[in-house]
């Protein structure tokens, strides 16, 4: 199976985790960061809420690095475009449009809808796939087991949901 | 220090671009049973990042010198209910938080839109937090408040 971008074959698995893994160890080895990109959500919040859930000094102390960080992923992703012939805007989306077919609009408010759950289940959780999926989990940290089994769990029941029984 | 978070977030934004982390397709082959490429790259990234880990708790201090000291999260009554619905998330839009900044990288536009949604829910989140946190048994807030350097905390 190719990427939705530019119709690439993706890097080895071994070779993706390592990079992750090697991305990771960094933070921790030379700035005393722990990963997690789902707290940056946070940060963007705080930059316009005046909540106090927002002015938490732990959030406060982590926004130097984690701002940036999320700045870099989008890097990433702009430069593995550009380098892979091209950057250039798109709605595709694999086989979203070949099974589900919304046009852009309805795209959007799919997205939207989807981006609600992700924001306020990862703020609940206290985490996403990055702090407890992998730095949790490394770390041999119990609720990151739970909440690793609890957002699979979510994801395997809706996507069966949506391509197995209402968009079969 | 920022410019080694940049390259550090934009080497990790480039493995998730391409490694299927960020594909919609990729996820939702994942979520069905039908593509291992998802379960081998996090699998990898645990058994790779677990050693390493252990190894820079136990030396204790960063390559310069400052304490190591990893902040553990608490169990809550949220940990399972805001995993689904974050599970649920992530298989509707196809990306987690990480990837919807790679795709908006990498010029998806419908991914602006999976911000969009994700900073609304983290602000509702925040913004109801003081009436989440009795039935949820949810941490009490330690508050910067604003212009003051001393910190106080926030029970409801």
């Amino acid at each position: 199976m190719h990427l939705i971008l530019n119709d690439l074959r993706p890097i080895h698995w071994a070779v993706a985790g390592a990079g992750i893994s090697a991305a990771t160890l960094c933070l921790l080895l030379v700035a005393n960061r722990r990963l997690g990109i789902s707290t940056g959500l946070e940060d963007l919040c705080s930059l316009v809420s005046s909540q106090p859930y927002f002015r938490r000094s732990a959030l406060r102390s982590g926004r130097e690095w984690r701002l940036p960080f999320l700045a870099g992923l989008i890097l990433g992703g702009f430069l593995s475009a550009t380098f892979s012939g091209g950057w250039t805007p798109t709605w595709s989306l694999g086989m979203f449009d070949s099974v589900i077919g919304l046009g852009p609009a309805g795209k959007l408010v799919w997205m939207f809808v989807g981006g609600l759950f992700i924001g306020f289940g990862t703020r609940l959780a206290n985490g996403c796939t990055s702090g407890h999926g992998i730095f949790g989990l490394s770390n041999f940290e119990l609720p990151s087991l739970v909440a690793t089994l609890s957002f699979m769990a979510g994801g395997i029941f809706t996507t069966q949901l949506l391509y197995r029984v209402v968009f079969h | 220090m920022r410019a080694l978070y940049l390259v550090l977030g934009t080497i990790f934004g480039f493995v998730l671009s391409r490694s299927g982390a960020a594909d919609y397709n990729y996820i939702q082959g994942m979520f069905l049973f039908e593509n291992f490429q998802l379960y081998g790259i996090i699998g990898t990234a645990v058994v790779l990042t677990a050693p390493g880990l252990w190894l820079i708790q136990r030396r204790g201090h960063t390559a310069l010198g400052a304490p190591v000291r990893v902040e553990l999260k608490p169990m809550t009554r949220g940990t399972v209910i805001g995993s689904l619905l974050f599970g649920v998330g992530w298989s509707i839009a196809g990306m987690c938080p990480g990837p919807i900044l790679v795709n908006i990288g990498e010029g998806k536009i419908y991914a602006l839109a999976a911000l969009a949604g994700a900073l609304t829910g983290a602000g509702v989140f925040g913004t109801l937090y003081s009436r989440l946190q009795s039935p949820l048994r949810l941490p009490p807030l330690e508050v910067t408040a604003p212009g003051k350097a001393r910190v106080r905390s926030v029970r409801h």
